[in-house]
């Protein structure tokens, strides 16, 4: 059992915690390599006339965290249990819980076991895969040098899990992750390192949620690496619900080799002040990435998100399509950038940032942005931001909807197409809810009969005899034969 | 005793602007009147004043509508009191079904006459509603587009969202009979569709028309008058009504135009039909 660390992050804390975990030399080395670059890099400000969460974030109390408290062993919290049981996968192939510094448990069928596949916490992947670890841990896809949070990350993870997928080996059932805070005052770590060999795949969940009570600052600093191999899919989907007391910072990336595909899905609910970088390294020739993105903010609620689709090898597809809804007094800026590298000719890259404000104190700056190095290069993006628009709010309410639920019917109108692209039905079903939630103008229930009413309803019989709406296409047909 | 939407002196303006100048008119359940007259004379924003629509402003006078007066109602009440507007531009939706949408307007409707939103429920949420079992609805819906002859495939679509302009005229139509009201508006219905989809159009209406309903058609030709009889005919003029009769007068209209309605003393406005 470790001990939890006091308050305060330092180069001590970082040494006591490899010490503890009995780290090897060059994982401690790595560590106070990484600390020393924390110490050293300014924190981002952003720019001038923006929104202002990075100098937000600047300002966060990071002295006063606790850089590590370890979960609870044995058995499961009764609130993480709960959480499983409400969880958005079904059917699993596996299954890691993080309690706040901690990965508490971690399981894979024995089917995967025997075909190779390693699922386990970071730890143990130190000392069992230690080549493994060095070779991918923070050197290519989120390097610990990226950023001072992502040094940060590196000096003091603790959490996090290991995922290593034999070249051919496809995992049907999603597997899912669970990180739970519930310690005041913590700073905890959640890693995912994931290899996929060539023409794998695999479907990742991750979760974060919280139940942490008082005012104390509590921060989750979360990394996901992606390696896709040649030909490999991988779709990791994450939702991040966590209470408006807790603090994330999230990186997230992805290597491509040849032809392999990566989704990642990006659920951002929660939290109070969050900056999420996600990208797409797409070296591989002829790999295609995806980001789709979903965020509802209330309250002071701020986000800051950037993405970044980096087209490196030849014929490579980025699809990033962002939606968000902003009510009371919360703030949400989004770059999202498509880079062309030289010799990425073929490339065809698309983006586009939508975000819709339910009230006059809420702020989005979407911006979009294109570096275009290669000639052979189809690419376009857009961003919006608006308010509901009036006349679709009349033409509701004249049919009998008060305007609450008007209201709530056009957002859920302008979530539906990037609902429908995320592939798990689960997390759509969850989002959906929360969407209706958080809306005044919901019915407890309604969001059930939400999704019953999308459904593709088929009635039988009405065909028969039937016209299309804009006139007989029978008629039609019988006129293009004629003019023949 | 059918119901009666009773307009007195009615007046309302744009963006200050007055576009209604005194308008007088009863429709009663079970009548078809044709509100003609040239573009940009008030007809549209008597449609939309009567629903409700924020944009205009009511300066004078009074609608009522089965003896209450409705002026200060919020649209969506007065729909539930069972008034209809089908649009002349219907506006379109992204993502929301046309199934969806009807499901929950039909149960809003069959709420009646009362407040939803105003003051029931201090946490802001509504209160709960009674709920139509989605079978039921489907009958219900499947019996309607039988009779209007619609097509199936529209009803998963998105509302009015890539429509062609004749489907959303049918589209509208469509609701009109789902929802029963007893006195329903059309806006210029019949505008912008060629003659086969203006009979498509006609032919639903009169599938829809009966004593329970009654029908205030706006329209500036006598086209659509050939396959709809009206039982009145009313002439609107830069905001007012100017002349009403019966079905010949639309006859007369479309052999004589509107000029030699022009009221003495006041000059044609030409303003955008809103």
């Amino acid at each position: 059992m470790l001990n939890a660390l006091a308050p305060g992050l330092s180069r001590d804390a970082v040494e006591e915690l490899s010490r503890q975990k009995g780290e090897p030399e060059w994982m401690r080395q790595f560590r106070l390599h990484a600390w020393d670059v924390y110490e050293k890099t300014p924190a981002p400000l952003g720019r001038r006339g923006d929104l202002g969460t990075l100098k937000t974030l600047a300002n966060f109390k990071f002295q006063q965290l606790r850089p590590f408290v370890p979960g609870q062993e044995g058995a499961l919290p009764a609130a993480i249990q709960q959480s499983l049981e409400e969880a958005l996968v079904n059917e699993r192939s596996g299954l890691i819980v993080q309690h706040n510094s901690s990965v508490v448990h971690a399981e894979l069928s024995e089917e995967l076991k025997e075909q190779g596949v390693i699922l386990t916490d970071l730890d143990s992947a130190v000392r069992e895969h230690p080549e493994l670890v060095q070779k991918y841990f923070m050197t290519e896809c989120v390097p610990a040098g990226s950023s001072k949070y992502t040094a940060l990350h590196a000096a003091l993870w603790s959490g996090g899990f290991f995922l290593y997928v034999p070249d051919g080996v496809e995992i049907e059932a999603p597997i899912l992750a669970q990180v739970w805070l519930d310690a005041s005052g913590a700073a905890a770590f959640s890693h995912a390192l994931i290899i996929a060999g060539a023409q794998s795949s695999v479907r990742f969940v991750e979760e974060y949620t919280s139940g942490v009570e008082g005012a104390g600052p509590t921060l989750l600093s979360d990394a996901i690496e992606v390696y896709a191999g040649g030909e490999a899919q991988v779709e990791f989907s994450t939702l991040q619900d966590l209470g408006q007391n807790v603090w994330n910072i999230t990186s997230k990336n992805a290597i491509y080799d040849k032809d392999s595909s990566v989704t990642f899905v990006m659920a951002e609910l929660g939290s109070k002040v969050s900056l999420a970088s996600i990208g797409a390294g797409l070296q591989g020739n002829g790999s295609a990435g995806e980001l789709v993105g979903v965020f509802f903010t209330d309250h002071d609620q701020r986000y800051a998100i950037n993405s970044l689709s980096d087209h490196i090898g030849l014929s490579t597809n980025a699809e990033t399509m962002v939606k968000g809804v902003l009510t009371d007094q919360s703030r949400v800026e989004f770059d999202g950038m498509i880079r062309v590298r030289p010799n990425a000719q073929q490339t065809a890259s698309f983006l586009s940032a939508h975000g819709l404000l339910l009230s006059k104190q809420a702020r989005a700056e979407l911006i979009p942005g294109l570096e275009i190095a290669a000639n052979e290069v189809s690419a376009s993006h857009g961003a919006t931001t608006g308010q509901i628009d009036e006349e679709q709010l009349f033409y509701l309410m004249v049919r009998g909807i008060p305007r609450p639920e008007a209201e709530r019917i056009i957002v859920q109108g302008f979530f539906e197409p990037v609902l429908q692209r995320i592939p798990l039905e689960n997390l759509r079903a969850r989002l959906r809810r929360s969407i209706v939630r958080r809306m005044s103008g919901g019915y407890e229930t309604e969001a059930d009969s939400w999704i019953d009413a999308q459904e593709r309803w088929e009635i039988e019989g009405v065909d028969e005899g039937a016209v299309h709406l804009d006139g007989n296409p029978q008629d039609e047909e019988e006129i293009k034969l004629t003019e023949y | 005793m059918g119901s009666e939407l009773v307009i007195k002196n009615l007046h309302a303006n744009i963006e200050g602007k007055p576009i209604l100048r005194g308008v007088d008119l009863v429709v009663r359940q079970g009548e078809v009147h044709a509100l003609m007259g040239p573009n940009g004379s008030g007809k549209s924003t008597l449609a939309n004043v009567i629903m409700g629509n924020p944009k205009y402003e009511v300066t004078d006078g009074e609608i009522w509508f089965k003896g209450e007066n409705i002026l200060e109602y919020t649209p969506d009440r007065r729909a539930r009191m069972r008034l209809f507007l089908a649009f002349q531009y219907p506006m379109s939706i992204p993502g929301v079904s046309v199934a969806n949408f009807l499901r929950r307007s039909l149960e809003a409707v069959r709420e009646g006459n009362r407040p939803l939103e105003e003051g029931e429920n201090p946490s802001g949420r509504m209160t709960r509603r009674k709920t139509i079992p989605p079978g039921e609805f489907r009958k219900l819906l499947q019996e309607k587009m039988r009779l209007l002859k619609v097509d199936n495939s529209f009803i998963n679509r998105s509302i009015n969202d890539g429509f062609s302009g004749g489907e959303r005229k049918r589209a509208e139509i469509l609701q009109m009979a789902l929802l029963e009201p007893e006195i329903a508006l059309m806006d210029e219905t019949d505008s912008g569709l060629d003659i086969d989809a203006l009979r498509i159009i006609s032919d639903s209406v009169n599938a829809v028309k009966g004593p329970n309903l009654g029908i205030l058609l706006i329209t500036h030709y006598q086209r659509i008058l050939n396959y709809i009889t009206p039982d009145f005919v009313h002439v609107m003029y830069n905001g007012r009504i100017v002349r009403s009769g019966g079905k010949e007068l639309a006859q007369e209209l479309e052999e004589k135009g509107y000029e030699w309605l022009r009221p003495e003393g006041e000059e044609t406005e030409v303003t955008a039909d809103a």
